[in-house]
């Protein structure tokens, strides 16, 4: 019997379809080309347009406005499918923009907002980013600077953003603003188009790993918006973006799983042919029992996202169980590449070797969408 | 139009390919499956056709109950009715397979009326025998043209090229490419051709078509037919080329060997 990896107790015919759609779209798109683009630092906006083509950024749309009005079992899905291309960095691309970015849009976006940008984003016409952190508030998302002013119909912005996701090269970003001085909580939500004046792109951050990610420091110097452009409750944008938190971590997650099996497939066929010792490396003892390890904590990490995503769908609060996965399974990611990278050897300190790319790659996802001291404060917060 | 298009399960192309210990079969265990490429393009061209007059794709194929994998796919990519011919062996002779997949299309169209077209690849990407669609079209009593890298219907205003000039309803023709240019064949319909990769891009399924097609329902036709007189003796595995990287030297010192090697290659005359 041939093993299915990335079976899960939730895995309806309907899912395991947009699982092998995406490895299959993965596979033929993206790991061919992604050499090329983690040189060039960006993800061709052509590839993007095709997964639009393809109704590949639809998962979560209601079926009302052109999606498949999937939940969070979906995005789990799609994410572990996407982790199997190695190039986080387009993982990423392709995530904040379906699944950390339009949720904001969905969940609070009128009618004419909709209408108005849904059919280009779902197109991959208008690629989305998420702007939240700034130079003096990452973890501490209430302690955000950027100001928001009420300016005539309008709002006047003043601030800056850093380590901004899609900023430098997409389209439309939706970024949380204080507008209510007095309130640390007092935060909204704004749509802004990339070419408004005032917004400009301060710097193209250089990164340790997700090289074909593109990641912006912005600078907001008196960008004015109209009205339409304030996205939801005025000063609630604070609990709206919450309310996306859990997808958020559950695709970094997802991505890290999917990810870390095929760094695990590499490595074991890796010591299945490596000689050493008068044989292979797979018969080593110390070898097989650590990637046995590894294997069994991936497959727990996988399990227990699906679960959480399943309690989200229900509608029931999966806060811990999310928080604790995202916290778990950062630190399982990172483990399994670091062990990866140790049975390859030299050749997996190596620039040419995927496994070197995995390695780096996963560094990031124990620090960005929530940090795993910050995610477990979330756990014990909801155990003492 | 009514269309047909005939695929086969295939080890997907480009995989590490072991044999039995017997030497009968090709080790499946490690093995990733897809449909033919070129009947990947005969299974694109009938949609596309389709799309264009309307009609129905109805897709078959003879193979094991997994084979259903790639009527799945086919819904995927437009497809509109699957029928699998199951067997239990690991592959059937060409003779044998050819007799069952007649049988199971004249029983198709005794009830449905006849498909105007039936597609095949020009030849299986794992047998290879160019057998079967030849053998298919004689027993229906069909014309056949193989190699077929253009199709233009008579009656499709799209599919007037300069080459075929206007084929007459009833009529299909179609193109095979030939050193220097094309050899265009006009054939009555209803007629079979069987066709090359390299005819259209097939599409990548859409989300929405993935998820249909989960639910798209796979008619099974038992069938049973005479072995041919073709037996497989054994299969071997070619040992594998292994390439061998020379470093001419580095930096400027290497110029002079580069210009030898060129030389050797005949690059300079
Ligand atoms: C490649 C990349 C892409 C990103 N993309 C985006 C994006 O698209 N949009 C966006 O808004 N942001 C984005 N971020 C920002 C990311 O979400 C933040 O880096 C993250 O939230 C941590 O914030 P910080 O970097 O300011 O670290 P800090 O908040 O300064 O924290 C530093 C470290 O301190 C520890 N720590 C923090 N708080 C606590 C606590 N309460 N208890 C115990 N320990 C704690 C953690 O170990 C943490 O890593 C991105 C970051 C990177 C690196």
């Amino acid at each position: 019997m041939t093993a299915v990896t990335n079976r899960n107790a939730y895995a309806s015919d309907e899912l395991q379809a947009i699982y092998d759609q995406t490895v299959d779209f993965v596979a033929h798109e993206v790991v061919p080309h992604g050499d090329l683009w983690e040189v060039e630092g960006r993800v061709p906006r052509d590839v993007l347009k095709r997964m639009g083509d393809l109704g590949m950024f639809s998962l979560r749309v209601p079926v009302e406005h052109g999606g498949l009005g999937l939940g969070m079992l979906a995005s789990a899905t799609f994410a572990e499918a996407l982790g199997t291309s190695t190039f986080g960095g387009f993982e990423a691309t392709v995530l904040v923009h379906t699944d950390m970015a339009l949720p904001h849009l969905l969940n609070s976006g009128t009618p004419e907002q909709l209408g108005r940008w849904l059919p280009s984003i779902l197109a991959g016409d208008t690629v989305l980013s998420i702007g939240v952190t700034e130079p003096d508030a990452g973890s501490d998302v209430a302690g955000l600077r950027t100001r928001a002013v009420r300016d005539g119909d309008g709002w006047r912005i003043d601030g800056r953003k850093t380590f901004i996701t899609n900023a430098v090269y997409g389209d439309l970003v939706i970024l949380a603003a204080r507008t209510d001085p007095d309130d640390r909580y007092g935060i909204s939500m704004f749509l802004i188009p990339t070419d408004t004046e005032g917004f400009s792109v301060a710097s193209k951050l250089d990164k340790h790993g997700w090289r074909c990610s593109d990641t912006a420091e912005l600078a907001l110097d008196d960008v004015w918006l109209p009205d339409d452009a304030l996205l939801g409750t005025v000063h609630r944008g604070f609990h709206e973006t919450m309310r996306n938190f859990q997808n958020e971590r559950m695709v970094l997650i997802g991505m890290g799983v999917g990810a870390s099996q095929v760094a695990l497939d590499l490595t074991t066929a890796y010591c299945a042919d490596r000689k050493a010792f008068g044989g292979r490396l797979a018969d080593l003892g110390a070898i097989r029992q650590r990637l046995a390890m590894r294997q069994a904590e991936v497959d727990a990490v996988r399990a227990s996202m699906y679960h959480a995503a399943w309690l989200g769908d229900q509608g029931l609060d999966n806060v811990r169980e999310m928080s604790g996965v995202k916290a778990l399974g950062a630190e399982v990611v990172n483990r399994v590449m670091y062990d990866c990278l140790q049975f390859h050897g030299g050749m997996g300190y190596m620039r040419e070797s995927t496994i070197e790319r995995m390695h780096r790659d996963a560094r990031i996802l124990p620090i960005g969408g929530g940090a795993t001291e910050v995610m477990l404060e979330e756990v014990a917060k909801r155990s003492f | 139009m009514r269309i047909l298009v005939c695929v086969k399960r295939v080890p997907a192309p480009g995989a590490r390919i072991n044999v039995t210990a017997d030497g009968q079969a090709v080790d499946a265990a490690h093995l990733g499956f897809t449909t033919s490429p070129h009947e990947e393009c005969a299974l694109e061209e009938a949609v596309q056709i389709t799309e264009r007059l309307g009609g129905e794709v109805t897709v078959m194929t003879l193979g094991p109950a997994a084979a259903e994998e790639q009527l799945r796919y086919a819904a995927s990519v437009g497809a509109h009715r699957f029928v699998l011919v199951p067997i239990t062996e690991v592959d059937w002779d060409p003779q044998r397979t050819a007799a069952a997949l007649a049988d199971a299309i004249g029983d198709l169209e005794a009830a449905d009326g006849p498909f105007d077209l039936v597609l095949f690849g020009n030849e299986s990407a794992d047998a290879g025998g160019f057998q079967v669609g030849v053998r298919v079209a004689h027993a229906l009593g069909r014309p056949i043209v193989n190699g077929i890298k253009g199709i233009d219907v008579g009656g499709d205003p799209e599919a007037q090229s300069s080459e075929t000039g206007d084929v007459p309803e009833g009529q299909v023709a179609a193109r095979r490419e030939i050193d220097g240019g094309f050899e265009v064949y006009r054939v009555p319909m209803p007629a079979v051709l069987g066709v090359k990769e390299g005819i259209n891009l097939p599409r990548y399924p859409t989300m929405k078509g993935r998820l249909a097609s989960k639910k798209a329902e796979v008619a099974v036709d038992e069938r049973t037919a005479e072995a041919g007189g073709q037996g497989r003796v054994r299969l071997h595995r070619p040992e594998e080329q292994v390439s061998e990287t020379v470093i001419l030297g580095t930096g400027p010192e290497a110029a002079p060997a580069v210009v030898d090697l060129l030389e050797e290659l005949g690059v300079f005359q």
